[in-house]
């Protein structure tokens, strides 16, 4: 089938494409240069036709999500919809049913989604359940900044063995890459314990989280994977954590990059959640500064946000001791879920209220990093989902950025609180994001960051993953017209993946099953297999499992895309 | 009160799956005359059927809000749910018992069951009456489940008995049993007063933070969590003047909870040390 969406204004800023009127055109699921007579024209004169959405990290499968809605049936049943022909019934508002997620992040135009999370124990368990996201492809990554193999080889500085290590288990549990949650404070969880900073080691370990990120980091760029490691540093959420995060960024500088689609050797995720300043939540203020200064004089980081939306939402993460640090704050429900050798989550229900000065001072942090790094192929749009707000909120966090008057109206008029003036220097940031740099920070950069080659972009071959939104750039004021933006931006006019119209008009016309990415390393066998021998003692004497019931079979990915990579001393 | 149009509902036949209320609140039908209650489909279970299947509609006189009106429902509403949900204005008046769910939710204006109510009576209350003469059952003045704000206002009346986890959550609102009350009344309660006149067999307050508890019956057993302070004689409690002498209780301390517990000392010797 051949489409053509006519007449739109394309932002495609992987094609150096910013607000041309042209055509773009698709043929059986891809898009193509040009295409016959017999197509079929849809027209979308002067609306705005970007690639679909990609969200680089977000929780949206797996037994935190599971554990959170088992223990929050208050939020489940909020946004409760009945099913159509079309689509199934929804529930739940920070972490919406399965398939909710699908339809709600369709009808925002995305197409793709990192699953930030997977504790390879459970990892059969989250596949099962991305399997029930529809209309979306899902990345998932897989924990290894805790798991007691990584530990050992860190200590050790194998990192040859590590790699092989990495690359087994990444095929075992048919994962896309590394993610690194608070390195060792996880395992120190275990004995009801946190480390505090790079430098403090895990107990009865010795070894420290700067050694973990470092021979992981090094493990990565041997293998020459399309995503670099993607880092959850210590101390998330404690005031005066900025220099914690800065040095975890400097701990890598100097590891040489072995990929030629990604410009990065680390990402840096829910960078706000990680500069805070001050010594105690009294005295805490921003240190956005520090952390924007450093992405913008090092092209070896990037980052995503992990804005506030000023919501009622579920914290979840694999940073159990921080959960139970704002179990204590917040005085609200808990769980904790441990993952045997592996890692250790949390999951605390919160209230961010503009009335809060915390939660206004962490609202105001956030986008001052958005402001603060000068180059949008550096920093990525996510709130975390649902850390630090639903994912339903990306269109709001946009008006925000494209409205200096809406940011100072919140401000002055106190929809949030003075801290978020008196602490940060939110206000005196007048930087405005066009629609091109929108483009950039939520789709052309987390595609290249990802090393993705074939979505994020409108070049003839990819995939036919288009959105189209009821916005005409020309005539719009965004700064006058937020409202207008987030109207625009939550509903989208097409939502095309892979060829196949899923939105029209702000509904979902049609289902489809979601795909799965995973990266399979080769070039290693030989060295996998002598690191296997030696991980199985320990895996039969640790694990609860059998190693026969812990793999991933095939079957468990219906869909898969494989990354396929050739492994490089 | 004022009362200028009157929807009465006489009952045909009652139905084994139950129907659903929560749409015709006086909110919603001030406007309606008898042909709209003619075409209402009403849901049963995941499915809609006419109203008028199941009961005849008189309607008399005329409103301009729903303050105007008041609804009479004549028969077995046992097996009607969400009688009141949400209503913020009005009069409901049940002759008869009602199915789970009744007031839950209620911002204003008051429900009378002539009857017996089933569980979650009053769930949510943020305002308005609830009187229930006969007995209760279950989470009255509840909370949503797994949700920790519970009822924040209004009133509940009780006539007969209550079950367990009356006031679960309680966060505001007063509560009055007349009869006796099962296990953890006001349990995770953090505001709010409830009064119990009757018996009540074991651990009220379970997990309390703030709040009233006035037991002027018999307790069968307390938490170990409350910590007996004084014997108060004609007390002030929440507001609200007292005779007799009460002990009281602060707990519990478990939770570092300030909540009060107040027992009739007349009934209650056998805890006095």
């Amino acid at each position: 089938m051949e489409y053509v969406l006519k007449n739109g204004i394309v932002y495609d800023p992987a094609n150096k494409v910013a607000g041309e009127k042209k055509d773009v055109m698709f043929k059986d699921g891809k898009i193509v240069d040009s295409v016959s007579a017999d197509a079929k024209v849809l027209d979308v004169t002067d609306k705005i036709v970007m690639p679909a959405g990609i969200d680089p990290h977000a929780h949206v499968a797996g037994p935190k999500l599971v554990v959170g809605r088992i223990y929050r049936p208050e939020d489940s049943r909020k946004g409760v919809t009945h099913k159509t022909d079309v689509i199934r019934s929804e529930s739940g508002f920070s972490i919406p049913s399965c398939p909710s997620t699908g339809y709600k992040y369709s009808r925002m135009g995305y197409g793709t989604v990192v699953e930030a999370a997977v504790p390879p124990l459970e990892a059969k368990h989250t596949h099962e359940e991305i399997n029930a996201i529809p209309n979306l492809d899902i990345v998932p990554l897989s924990l290894f900044g805790n798991n007691w193999f990584v530990l050992q080889y860190a200590k050790n500085n194998q990192i040859e063995d590590l790699a092989a290590f990495v690359a087994a288990w990444l095929r075992l549990v048919k994962c896309y890459g590394v993610k690194i949650v608070n390195p060792c404070g996880s395992e120190a969880w275990g004995w009801g314990m946190n480390v505090h900073g790079l430098d403090d080691p895990a107990p009865y370990w010795d070894v420290t989280g700067r050694e973990v990120v470092t021979a992981l980091a090094k493990a990565k760029e041997m293998l020459g994977m399309p995503h670099s490691v993607h880092v959850h540093p210590n101390d998330l959420g404690h005031p005066g954590n900025y220099p914690t995060t800065v040095s975890t960024m400097e701990a890598i500088k100097d590891i040489e990059k072995n990929s030629t689609v990604r410009g990065q050797t680390m990402h840096l995720t829910h960078a706000q959640f990680h500069a805070y300043g001050g010594t105690s939540w009294r005295d805490a203020d921003s240190g956005a500064d520090y952390i924007a200064d450093y992405v913008n004089k090092n092209d070896h980081i990037t980052i995503d946000v992990g804005q506030v939306t000023l919501d009622e939402t579920t914290t979840m993460t694999a940073d159990a001791p921080m959960e139970f640090d704002l179990y204590k704050l917040s005085g609200l429900k808990w769980a904790n879920k441990d993952v045997e050798l592996e890692t250790a989550a949390g999951i605390v229900p919160v209230i961010y209220s503009g009335k809060a000065p915390v939660n206004s001072l962490q609202w105001a942090i956030g986008l001052e990093l958005f402001l603060k790094v000068n180059d949008p192929w550096k920093v990525c749009l996510t709130t975390d989902h649902p850390n630090a707000g639903p994912f339903i909120r990306y269109p709001r966090i946009i008006s925000w950025l494209m409205s200096n008057e809406r940011r100072q109206e919140m401000m002055d008029n106190r929809e949030v609180h003075p801290w978020s003036h008196r602490r940060t220097s939110l206000a005196s940031l007048e930087r405005e994001y066009d629609f091109n740099e929108i483009a950039t920070i939520t789709r052309a950069a987390p595609a290249k960051i990802y090393g993705f080659q074939d979505r994020g972009a409108l070049t003839p071959g990819y995939n036919a993953d288009i959105a189209v939104f009821d916005i005409n750039p020309n005539e719009i004021d965004p700064s006058r017209n937020p409202e207008a933006i987030e109207k625009g931006f939550g509903s989208a006019m097409y939502t095309i993946k892979d060829g196949e119209i899923l939105v029209k008009d702000g509904e979902i016309v049609k289902v489809v099953q979601s795909h799965t990415l995973w990266t399979n390393v080769k070039g290693m066998e030989e060295k996998e297999k002598s690191v296997m021998e030696r991980v199985m003692p320990d895996f039969t004497k640790y694990y609860t499992v059998k190693f026969e019931n812990y793999k991933v079979f095939d079957n468990y990915l219906p869909n898969p895309i494989v990354t396929e990579v050739e492994a490089s001393k | 009160m004022l009362n200028l149009k009157t929807i009465t509902f006489n009952q045909k036949k009652t139905s084994p799956i139950s129907l659903e209320f929560d749409e015709l609140i006086p909110d919603e039908v001030y406007s309606w005359e008898k042909e709209d209650f003619e075409k209402y489909m009403v849901p049963i279970g995941n499915s809609r059927f006419p109203l008028t299947d199941y009961f005849d509609i008189e309607v008399e006189g005329s409103a301009e809000s729903p303050e105007e009106i008041k609804m009479i429902l004549n028969g077995d509403y046992g097996r009607v749910k969400y009688i009141g949900t949400k209503m913020s204005a009005g009069e409901i008046i049940v002759n008869g018992p009602v199915d789970l769910h009744c007031g839950s939710q209620m911002k204003g204006g008051s429900i009378l069951v002539n009857g017996d109510a089933e569980s979650y009576a009053g769930r949510e209350m943020e305002g308005g009456s609830l009187t229930i003469m006969g007995n209760t059952r279950e989470f009255c003045g509840c909370s949503y489940i797994g949700d920790w704000r519970g009822m924040n206002g209004g009133t509940i009346t009780i006539h007969g008995n209550a079950g367990k986890q009356l006031g679960e959550c309680l966060s505001g609102g007063s509560i009055y049993v007349k009869g006796d009350c099962d296990i953890l009344a006001g349990i995770h309660m953090t505001k709010g007063f409830i009064q119990i006149d009757g018996d009540v067999t074991r651990w009220p307050g379970g997990q309390m933070k703030n709040g009233d508890i006035v037991i002027n019956g018999e307790l069968g057993r307390l938490l170990e969590g409350f910590v007996q302070e004084e014997i108060v004689e004609n007390p002030e409690i929440d507001g609200k003047d007292f005779s007799g002498k009460y002990i009281k209780y602060t707990g519990d301390i478990a939770l570092n909870g300030k909540g009060r517990l107040w027992l009739d000392a007349e009934k209650n010797r056998h805890l006095l040390y």
